[in-house]
């Protein structure tokens, strides 16, 4: 649908914690928007977005996948993302650009643990979602359960506008608290016939109760609906809508939709919500420009509306080389762009030029001429853009906000088996690290390994079988090991002079630095603090330089260090003697001086853990996580299962697959992700430090 | 709305905000008088030396109730006659609230 106007666009993901139905429902939506003729299926390995080998053979989506389809008269752009955590970093980057999301929830588990996280992504980026309550043909499904669930977990207002009718393997359709009528599927083989009816009689009151609590929520949002039930008891579904909507947008409320995506249900009803709830380009604020240096990142800053004629301003999400090259995924804010148009990389400084544009439908494109503000497509034939850079015209250059990304917390080390792949090993992890942010790629200074760093060990298994596959490279990997951080405890303040004289020009520095501890994930933060130009202002960078390079290997173990703040305050410099160099080498040696006496400690990765275990079995895993050093967060009973939830350093979860399972004879099962940084126990840490003297 | 008692019109507006919206609905009989009032709850307000998280204002803005914590589920207040009845998370069920009220007294 070329020239869709904006505000029959909509942009939106689907996401929710792994095994929820993701792939399932967007298979369906394909399939009843008339894209795909044929429905494929996860278990056998034929669903459109889950295109890669590796998804396929393990049934998972590790990379979002963008397809179009049509309906109503609206464009919808959905992006597919993966569930399990490893692969966060899609779902990071999808809701960044995206205008609005289905969450899908599990009917019998109600939210687990990857549904809170993407949540608490969707919050940062304010995106606008509506929920749907899935595989209610499941035995132990409860709707009202899993709404509950979202209330006490998310903290949300949800908002039922739609109530099952039968559940598990009675459940047939639903109400549509909306128009106040029932809609039933006619068997769940394709689904594709299902009809309107008046709502059962033994439904009618819990309908009549939910309905009046949809209006006394969605009309608080608009007085003029309000005085339109005052004035004839009721209001229209026009109106109805129209309230859904703002609170949608507003947050005030989310709305609940329910189905079985695999029995064909409720999809069809799900598509009328995106388009009647979720927003479309024009409807929702347009996305900030990037802060400024030294500018509150929470403050109020220009917004790019979404204006078709203005200039260009895009933001590249995603980057994938493939054999034809490298596509960079962009999301297109204001603005139109033709093939061979030239754009300003305003994160780097340069310019770009489109080669070419193309649609995508999951790995399958179209090639097409222009885009415009709304679409979200790909550019082939930039030069050096990566992902969270702005592309823009020349006479607005701006930059937009930056992406987020998380923090690796597992390293290995890989070698290729052959020494002549030396180089192609090299050059293939330089793409994947390109394509993937949250894989980070290093050579241990004194080993000269090549490591790895990334979200997990499946994360991790999958570059390296992609290495393979891709790249023709086979790799021997080394064993997992934990992503340490390094950093002080207290301030203190270091004076280091490097002097040199061996004949001819001599080296002089003189740095003083205080290091100060910061709170957790604030990074590295340098400031120059210098008056009189004690240390000339060429020479700061050099000396931010030093600290950053230093900062790589930690004083304890050789870790990296993080969340301390530089303050360069003083210094001396000789006007023959000084160079960058000199600076630099006196920042080193000053960071070495000065972390020591600023109370070092090592930082470990703690896991947020979610155990579902079998009643009989609670000892047994509680014990094993005590030992574990793992703190009990809560304990619930959900039938008779109970879910444990605990935070488990990461060294002590590697393995506990195969542990969980012979403690519980197989019916237990986890999940796991990445929850904070925290100082690990004295022993621990002289173990630590002992391997790696 | 249906089998209401009152005429619910709007009252008060909070002009401050971006978007002004309805502080206060007014129930008001078949001759025009306010018999009922719902409230939004607001705050914080200083009083020198304590701060409310939530208060609620009559139509002449003067002070209804103080409260030091926001009350949970509690943003709207229903009043008939000068006497709090009631409280409600949303301003249509504050309404339902005061009528149930009125109905009540009506019995009685």
């Amino acid at each position: 649908m070329p020239g869709t106007p904006l505000e029959k666009i909509r942009n939106i993901g689907i996401t929710a914690h792994i095994d929820a139905g993701k792939t399932t429902t967007t298979e369906r939506i394909l399939y009843y928007t008339g894209v795909s003729h044929k429905i494929g299926e996860v278990h056998e390995g034929t669903t459109t977005t889950d295109y890669m080998e590796q998804e396929r053979e393990r049934g998972i989506t590790i990379t979002s996948a963008a397809v179009t389809c049509e309906w109503k008269g609206h464009r919808i752009n959905i992006i597919d993302t993966p569930g399990h955590i490893d692969f966060n970093i899609e779902v990071n980057r999808s809701l960044r650009v995206l205008d609005g999301a289905i969450f899908i929830i599990e009917g019998v588990a109600g939210v687990q643990p990857q549904s809170e996280t993407n949540w608490r992504l969707a919050d940062r980026y304010n995106v606008p979602r509506i929920v749907f309550i899935n595989k209610l043909d499941r035995v132990g499904a409860d709707f009202f359960r899993a709404v509950e669930s979202l209330r006490e977990k998310l903290g949300i207002v949800p908002l039922p506008i739609q109530l099952p009718i039968g559940i598990e393997d009675r459940f047939q359709g639903v109400v549509d608290l909306v128009e106040m009528k029932a809609v039933i599927w006619e068997g769940g083989e394709l689904g594709a016939k299902y009809h309107d009816a008046p709502i059962p009689e033994d439904l009618l009151e819990q309908a009549k109760e939910y309905r009046q609590l949809l209006l006394d929520t969605a009309l608080s949002v608009d007085d003029a609906a309000m005085e339109e039930y005052f004035e004839h008891g009721d209001v229209s579904v026009a109106t109805l809508k129209r309230c859904i909507k703002a609170g949608t947008l507003s947050g005030a409320f989310r709305p609940v939709l329910c189905g079985s995506a695999f029995k064909n249900k409720g999809v069809q009803p799900l598509l009328d919500a995106v388009v009647d709830y979720l927003p479309s380009p024009v409807d929702i604020p347009g996305i900030k420009v990037a802060a400024e240096e030294g500018e509150d990142e929470h403050a109020e800053r220009r917004r790019i509306p979404a204006d078709p004629n203005g200039p260009f301003a895009g933001l590249a999400f995603k980057i994938i080389n493939d054999k034809y090259g490298s596509l960079t995924f962009v999301r297109v804010y204001r603005g139109t762009a033709r093939t061979g148009d030239m754009l300003l990389n305003t994160t780097r400084g340069h310019k770009e030029r489109i080669g070419r544009m193309f649609q995508m439908h999951a790995d399958k494109r179209q090639e097409i001429k222009e885009v415009s503000a709304g679409d979200i497509v790909a550019f082939v034939g930039l030069k050096d853009t990566r992902t969270g850079d702005t592309l823009a015209a020349q006479e607005d250059p701006v930059v937009l906000e930056r992406m987020a990304f998380p923090v690796p917390v597992i390293d290995i080390s890989v070698e290729p088996k052959t020494k002549d792949s030396v180089e192609k090993m090299t050059i293939g992890l330089q793409k994947l690290a390109a394509e993937d942010p949250s894989l980070q790629l290093r050579t241990d200074p004194e080993t000269g390994q090549t490591i790895l760093s990334g979200m997990g060990e499946l994360h991790l298994e999958i570059i390296i079988d992609r290495l393979k596959r891709e790249y023709g490279v086979e790799a021997n990997i080394g064993a997992p090991q934990v992503a340490y951080r390094e950093t002080i405890t207290r301030a203190h303040t270091e004076t280091y002079t490097h002097k040199k004289q061996t004949g001819g020009a001599g080296q002089f520095a003189e740095v003083k630095i205080t290091f100060e501890p910061l709170e957790r994930n604030s990074g590295i933060v340098f400031e120059n603090q210098v008056v009189g130009g004690a240390v000339p202002k060429e020479y700061v960078p050099a000396v931010e330089k030093g600290i950053r390079a230093q900062a790589e290997t930690g004083v304890l173990a050789g870790f990296p260090t993080v969340d301390f703040k530089a303050t360069l305050i003083d210094g001396k410099y000789h006007d023959v003697d000084s160079s960058a160099l000199a600076f630099e080498i006196a920042a080193k040696a000053c960071f070495r001086e000065g972390m020591k006496k600023a109370g070092p400690i090592i930082l470990e990765p703690i896991m947020d853990v979610e155990i579902t275990t079998p009643q009989d079995h609670v000892g047994d895993v509680v014990g094993d996580l005590n030992r574990r050093r793992g703190m009990i967060q809560s304990q619930e009973s959900a039938g008779s299962t109970v879910i444990i939830r605990a935070h488990v350093p990461l060294k002590e979860m590697f393995g506990y697959i195969s542990d969980l399972r012979s403690m519980t004879k197989g019916r237990a099962s986890f999940t796991m992700q990445f929850h904070h940084y925290d100082p690990v126990p004295r022993n621990i840490a002289d173990e630590i430090m002992a391997k790696t003297a | 709305m249906a089998g209401s008692l009152l005429h619910w019109m709007r009252g008060r507006c909070d002009e401050e905000s971006a978007t002004p919206r309805t502080l206060e609905w007014i129930g008001c009989n078949d001759a025009g008088e306010a018999i009922a009032r719902v409230v939004r709850l607001q705050g914080p307000l200083e009083t020198g030396w304590r701060r409310y998280q939530a208060v609620a204002l009559d139509a002449e803005a003067r002070l209804i109730q103080l409260r030091l914590p926001p009350p949970e589920g509690g943003d709207w207040l229903a009043y008939v006659g000068g006497r709090v009845v009631g409280r409600a998370s949303l301003p249509l069920q504050a309404v339902r609230t005061a009528e149930a009220a009125l109905r009540g007294r009506f019995r009685s």
